[in-house]
């Protein structure tokens, strides 16, 4: 059942106050304060000198299907199917525009569910994190919630996928508007494998505040934020900060202190924000236990000094050689980690561990 | 009366044979040549006119038509020069026609009689031969090229009056004495560059040493200042000397591009066209025949630095040269087929700005990555074996001893080359790089683990199906390198680790 006229014509309300919304978009409290206000005070509050004309269309809205776009469905906040998770939220989003099936969202949005958010321009290490994280939460049965934007959100979203795990992924424009361009690929396999959803009306370019408002769907959506890996400035810790603003718990990975893609999430860790360096971590924030997932084989000595030695910075073929005696056999073995998905190889020929080192 | 004299001019490296036909009859003096000519040859009838004179002949005061046959082949260059004057003296009567016939001319003339050198004498000495002429007369600074082939007079000629006293029977000219490094010989020239400079980048000298050893082509890549092009340049200090057919094919082709003085090659070609270069540039083929830089390399090392920066036309253009190691060129003039059979080095820096990897030091964005992957992605680069990764060495890596000279590398390579020769005798090719696939498997007898490694790398994704060949072919090399046999699991996963990275399959599209 679609959206009722009343939600769709506050989804048109917003994209009729875009431009007047991006002068809020700097704070983020302001922001949710106004995204909770109802229509008539939004109008009010904001519209200025477009206050009249927007009344007047406003009372004599005519609804337009939203559905009319093939695989769109709509739904709202007085529907049954609408997700739970989003109910009773400061600044809830009050409809959604859906591809990938109301009901297979309805499914999603029951399970626990889990954001992954973070940096925009993150190392190899943060993606390789973000990847290894969606993709042990998924496979545990968890709902991956993220946006497509890139660096760890894309990140996430692929680390689901490969496990064809669920994973909900919110646009911060129209629905159907891929952005970035380039994710089409990863846009596609979300919707083969899980939702795309998006609260302003289909066709409807993101602007600036979109993104503040789809940080706090997507907090909204899950019951738990994790901040793989962001600097300290706003933009990079926004997630969180949507998250915080919603009371909602927050993890975060630490990472090297000299890094500054980590000085964000390290500053969040010391602030007391709990820490996660596994799926199994995060499991037992979530669910209150400790998963029992199999031990993996021990690896021989030989393959787990060089797993440490790449862990521990020395990540270059040239570093690895240097801090060994017989440079073949260095060689073989870092061929056969990455034969076993152990590691993988990041920008500049650099090797990152694919999995975090298990407590021993 | 007639004259008929040999001489010959360069089309590409095609030489063709020119007869120059000379005929003085009565009429208003006049001075005609026919025959496609270009600028320089229809320039030379001022350059025979004032020479004649100041050698102290005379002028036939009557109408000179001059003939260049075939008709149909463009004739280019002031090598002509030479053979237009003696031919303007015999049809005047002042040498004696007949002596003409067994000699050929070449070279351009000057006004005061004096004769200068042309490029591709080399060339136009072999086809001498091939065209009867027992003598060559031309300027001494390049005889010696032209003395590399057997069954030919060479007689060096300072001055046009020279030429003729050789036709009359006198000695010609003596040489210039030869400069020392021509005394030295065929063995490896003092100034040449040595790999024991390189500090500190012993991965991937290693990683070199291998792609010589096989003839593989091999990228280079690593942060802004680590040493690309330093590198680089050492490569043809590493590989096997010329053989003395293949120093020919060599020499043949460089006097023919102008950039060889009179002797014969004794290094291995290397060529760095700068990344604006043209396909045209590259191949060959522009304005009369040029040659491209592919030629200019073959039997040695051509090196692309920034790769990513040369235009997509360019690399597209050096697919059929890394294939089958010639390049056919059509224009609307000509076409022909040049031989092209390089080593490629490619060198390029991990992301526009060159810093990836190095977190927050990297300012590239993911467009530009990915702009930068695709280019790197190519069809091109499934021409290229192995990646040579250059790290940034630190003050350590430095002040490290080098962790070897070309000497030893060479001896290394040498060796590996002659066991590939070995194994690979009576087949079409001679270094592992060339194998095809059937050659491949007969003779990589790789052991069951090893064949365990290269499918188990395949169903994670890390290689294609022609991946496994090239990452097959470099683990030949190696154990080659190492005197095996047979190839080991620890060539594999050597070779595993040196794959290039060519593909999309980034950890960061995602």
């Amino acid at each position: 059942m679609s959206a009722c006229k009343e939600c769709i014509r506050r989804s048109w309300l917003l994209g009729e106050l875009s431009r007047l919304l991006d002068y809020h978009r700097g704070e983020l409290s302001t922001l949710l304060k106004l995204l909770a206000l109802n229509d008539e005070a939004l109008i009010n509050f904001i519209a200025g000198s477009r206050r009249a004309e927007l009344t007047e269309h406003w009372e004599r809205f005519e609804l337009d299907d939203p559905e009319v776009k093939p695989g769109v469905q709509t739904t709202c906040m007085h529907r049954p199917n609408y997700p739970r998770a989003l109910l009773g939220r400061e600044a809830e989003p009050r409809m959604l525009h859906i591809i990938g099936g109301r009901e297979r969202l309805a499914e999603l949005s029951a399970k626990p569910a889990v954001a992954i958010v973070g940096s925009m321009r993150p190392t190899d290490y943060g993606m390789e994190m973000a990847r290894s994280l969606a993709r042990g939460l998924a496979a545990s049965g968890v709902t991956v919630v993220s946006g497509l934007a890139n660096g760890i959100a894309a990140a996430a979203s692929a680390g689901a996928l490969e496990v064809d795990g669920p994973t909900v992924t919110v646009m911060a424009g129209g629905v159907d508007v891929i952005e970035p361009a380039g994710r089409r690929d990863l846009y596609e396999r979300v919707i083969a494998c899980g939702c795309v959803v998006a609260e302003l009306p289909c066709g409807f370019p993101a602007q600036r505040w979109c993104e503040p408002a789809r940080a706090r769907t997507v907090a909204s959506l899950t019951q738990m934020t994790i901040v793989v890996e962001a600097d300290q400035d706003r933009r990079e810790l926004l997630g969180a900060h949507a998250a915080q603003a919603l009371d909602q718990p927050v993890m975060a990975v630490p990472g090297q202190v000299t890094s500054p893609a980590s000085r964000g999430t390290n500053r969040l860790l010391m602030e007391g924000v709990p820490m996660v360096r596994t799926p199994a971590d995060a499991l037992e924030r979530l669910c209150g236990l400790r998963s029992a997932s199999p031990e993996p084989p021990p690896l021989e000595p030989d393959l787990q000094a060089i797993l440490e030695h790449v862990g521990a910075g020395r990540d270059t073929p040239g570093k690895l050689t240097a801090a060994r005696d017989d440079p073949r056999e260095t060689l073989l073995a870092l061929s056969e980690l990455e034969v076993k998905g152990l590691l993988g190889r990041g920008d500049g020929g650099r090797y990152v561990p694919r999995e975090s080192l298990t407590d021993k | 009366m007639l004259a008929r004299v040999k001489t010959f001019t360069i089309d590409g490296l095609q030489i063709w044979h020119v007869a120059v036909e000379v005929d003085i009859r009565p009429g208003l003096p006049a001075f005609t040549i026919v025959g496609l000519a270009d600028a320089s040859v229809r320039e030379a009838r001022e350059r025979v006119q004032t020479a004649i004179r100041n050698s102290g002949y005379a002028l036939p005061m009557s109408r000179i038509t001059v003939n260049l046959a075939p008709a149909d082949v463009p004739k280019i260059g002031p090598g002509l020069d030479l053979a237009l004057a003696c031919g303007v003296l015999a049809a005047s009567n002042q040498v004696p026609p007949d002596l003409l016939e067994d000699h050929a001319f070449l070279g351009e003339l000057a006004l005061d009689g004096s004769v200068r050198s042309c490029r591709g004498t080399l060339a136009i000495a072999q086809a001498c031969v091939e065209a009867g002429a027992r003598t060559l007369v031309l300027a001494p600074e390049r005889a010696r090229e032209a003395m590399l082939v057997q069954d030919l007079r060479v007689a060096p000629v300072q001055r046009l009056r020279s030429a003729v006293g050789v036709l009359r029977g006198d000695p010609p000219d003596p040489l210039p004495a030869p400069e020392d490094h021509e005394l030295a010989g065929a063995g490896v020239s003092e100034t040449e560059l040595d790999l024991s400079d390189v500090r500190g980048q012993d991965h991937a000298v290693r990683a070199l040493v291998i792609a010589a050893a096989g003839g593989h082509n091999c990228l280079l890549s690593g942060p802004p200042g680590t040493g690309k092009t330093m590198i680089a340049r050492r490569i043809p200090s590493i590989l096997p000397s010329l053989t003395r057919p293949e120093a020919i094919e060599v020499t043949r082709i460089h006097s023919i591009a102008g950039d060889l003085h009179g002797r014969l090659a004794q290094t291995r070609p290397f060529r760095a066209p700068h990344h604006t270069t043209t396909a045209v540039g590259l191949v060959g083929g522009a304005s009369k025949g040029r040659v491209g830089e592919v030629v200019l390399a073959h039997r040695g090392v051509l090196f692309l630095d920034e790769l990513s920066e040369f235009a997509k036309s360019s690399l597209e253009a050096l697919r059929q040269p890394l294939e089958d190691g010639r390049v056919a060129v059509v224009r609307a003039t000509h076409s022909t087929v040049y031989p092209a059979r390089f080593m490629l080095i490619a060198a390029t820096n991990p992301c526009p700005c060159g810093y990836a990897g190095e977190g927050a030091r990297c300012r590239c964005s993911e467009t530009d990555l990915a702009r930068h992957r695709r280019k790197l992605s190519g069809p091109l680069l499934d021409r290229i074996d192995l990646q040579a990764r250059l790290e940034d060495a630190g003050s350590e890596g430095l002040s490290a001893a080098p962790w070897t000279s070309s000497q030893n590398a060479r001896e290394r390579v040498i060796e590996a080359r002659e066991r590939q020769a070995h194994r690979l005798r009576g087949e079409a090719v001679t270094t592992n790089a060339y194998l095809d696939l059937q050659t491949l498997q007969q003779h990589s007898q790789l052991d069951q683990q090893g064949q365990q490694m290269l499918l188990d790398a395949a169903a994670r994704g890390l290689l294609s199906a022609r991946g496994q060949n090239r990452t097959l072919r470099v683990a030949r090399t190696i154990a080659d390198l190492n005197g095996r046999e047979r190839v080991a699991t620890q060539d594999v996963g050597v070779a595993l680790s040196l794959r290039p990275e060519t593909g999309l399959r980034s950890s960061r599209a995602a």
